[in-house]
């Protein structure tokens, strides 16, 4: 499932805060954590950042399994720049990566995709004369959606490879995951047109949400 | 109720015909379509709610012309692929359902009530919270039944809904689908759920082979995989 549908109907604070601040905080603390290099704030800044991830009471299990390829890759950063030298670079590039995963986390834990895709689909407004904002949106959660669809779809491919003895033929996983990866992007197109979305996504942007 | 009128379909970009050209009525509360692989019945069930066009012809639903007005013909129609996975586009079981009521229903709490109701209404009202990955291959297929009666269409077009379910949920779905007031068109290959049908068409080689009660549209089906 990878790092996304980890939203879990929660009655936490940041539950309660509305898509729009919990964006704006998360570019703002972006930019904090690249401004600041003193290794004492960014482990500082890491810390905040676990508790507030903490504080929206995600799913165990999914959420570890997310956080630790980052961690890895977080551990492998710091102890490369130890070697080179540099210990307070290591801190800081380590606390870094944690903070921006655990802030993250912290809003797609909190955030249902509905609302982010409201979001998008605001900020796309201005501009509507180009591109329908809704059509955006769908976009948007179909990509989120797509992922975990595509890691599978490479697994399988993979597997198949290596029961046939190709374990080392980047072509023998590559082909069947291309073809079916437009298999499945032809398939939730269908979908889509089968749900009327693509219709609504352009007829929406147009008129505005019908109201009951 | 839906019409064919010398509908046919050919590849695109081919001269290969898909579907010869079909004139059919369809009144009936449960029609089966059946046939062999390739033979053209998922091509006649796509052509209901216009996910295929015709190339000649014209396919009418209550009166609507799937090609010049679509999105209506959508509106009132809707359609369960075989697998779900594709159907199923956000993360959680309620904001699928949710994604369904964007048009219809403005306000987010309303529209996470009206999700919940329609989970409830199947059966998953326990697993609104549940990511889409998580559930059963027969409860996503549920999941992709709620999406669709969630608008409220007038007719559900299903594509091999079970063939990829086990037996116990082969026959959940089935039951919820024969228990549904709207009228089902189903593509099967399962002849115990077509012969519960009120008509069931046999499709071969892209042409209705055969079109009647079960009962004898089955034996006609055999006959005609047993190459006789």
């Amino acid at each position: 499932m990878g790092l996304f549908g980890l939203y879990r109907e929660r009655h936490t604070p940041l539950h309660r805060a509305p898509a729009w601040a919990k964006m704006l905080g998360l570019v703002l603390a972006a930019a904090w954590l690249a401004w600041c290099t003193v290794p004492a704030w960014s482990v500082a800044s890491a810390l905040v950042a676990i508790a507030l991830l903490a504080s929206t009471l995600p799913p165990l299990g999914p959420t570890l399994r997310g956080v630790v390829p980052v961690l890895v890759i977080a551990a492998a950063t710091g102890a490369y720049q130890l070697w080179q030298g540099d210990a307070r670079l290591a801190v800081d590039l380590a606390a870094d990566f944690v903070s921006l995963i655990c802030l993250s986390l912290a809003v797609t834990t909190s955030t249902p995709l509905d609302e982010s895709m409201g979001l998008v689909s605001a900020a796309a407004r201005p501009l509507r004369r180009w591109i329908p904002p809704e059509a955006l949106a769908l976009v948007f959660s179909l990509t989120i959606r797509a992922l975990p669809e595509l890691t599978r779809i490479l697994a399988e491919s993979r597997d198949a490879a290596r029961s046939r003895g190709l374990d080392r033929s980047p072509r023998a996983m590559l082909i069947p995951a291309g073809v079916r990866t437009v298999g499945y992007a032809l398939a939730v197109g269908d979908a889509i047109t089968a749900r009327g979305l693509a219709d609504e996504a352009v007829s929406v942007s147009r008129r505005g949400p019908v109201r009951r | 109720m839906i019409e064919f009128q010398d509908a046919s379909v050919v590849a695109p970009g081919t001269t290969v015909r898909i579907l010869e050209p079909t004139t059919l009525t369809l009144a009936e509360r449960r029609v089966a379509i059946i046939g062999a692989n390739g033979s053209g019945k998922s091509t006649l069930a796509r052509l209901i709610n216009g996910l295929v066009l015709p190339s000649t012809g014209s396919v009418t639903v209550d009166g609507r012309d799937t090609r010049r007005d679509a999105a209506a013909v959508r509106r009132s129609v809707g359609f369960l692929f075989t697998d779900p996975s594709a159907q199923l586009i956000m993360p959680t079981a309620a904001e699928d359902v949710a994604l369904s009521l964007r048009r219809t229903v403005k306000g987010k709490g309303e529209r996470a009530s009206a999700a919940l109701a329609a989970l409830e209404s199947i059966g998953l009202g326990d697993k609104g919270s549940v990511s889409v990955h998580a559930l059963s291959g027969g409860q996503r297929q549920l999941l992709a039944l709620a999406g669709v009666l969630a608008v409220g269409p007038s007719i559900i077009v299903a594509d091999e809904p079970t063939t990829l379910l086990d037996l116990r949920w082969r026959a959940h779905v089935d039951a919820l689908l024969a228990g549904l007031d709207q009228q089902v068109i189903e593509v099967t290959h399962d002849l115990d759920a077509a012969s519960r049908a009120d008509r069931v068409i046999v499709m071969e080689s892209g042409s209705v082979a055969f079109d009647g009660k079960p009962r004898a549209a089955v034996a006609a089906y055999r006959r005609l995989m047993a190459g006789t």
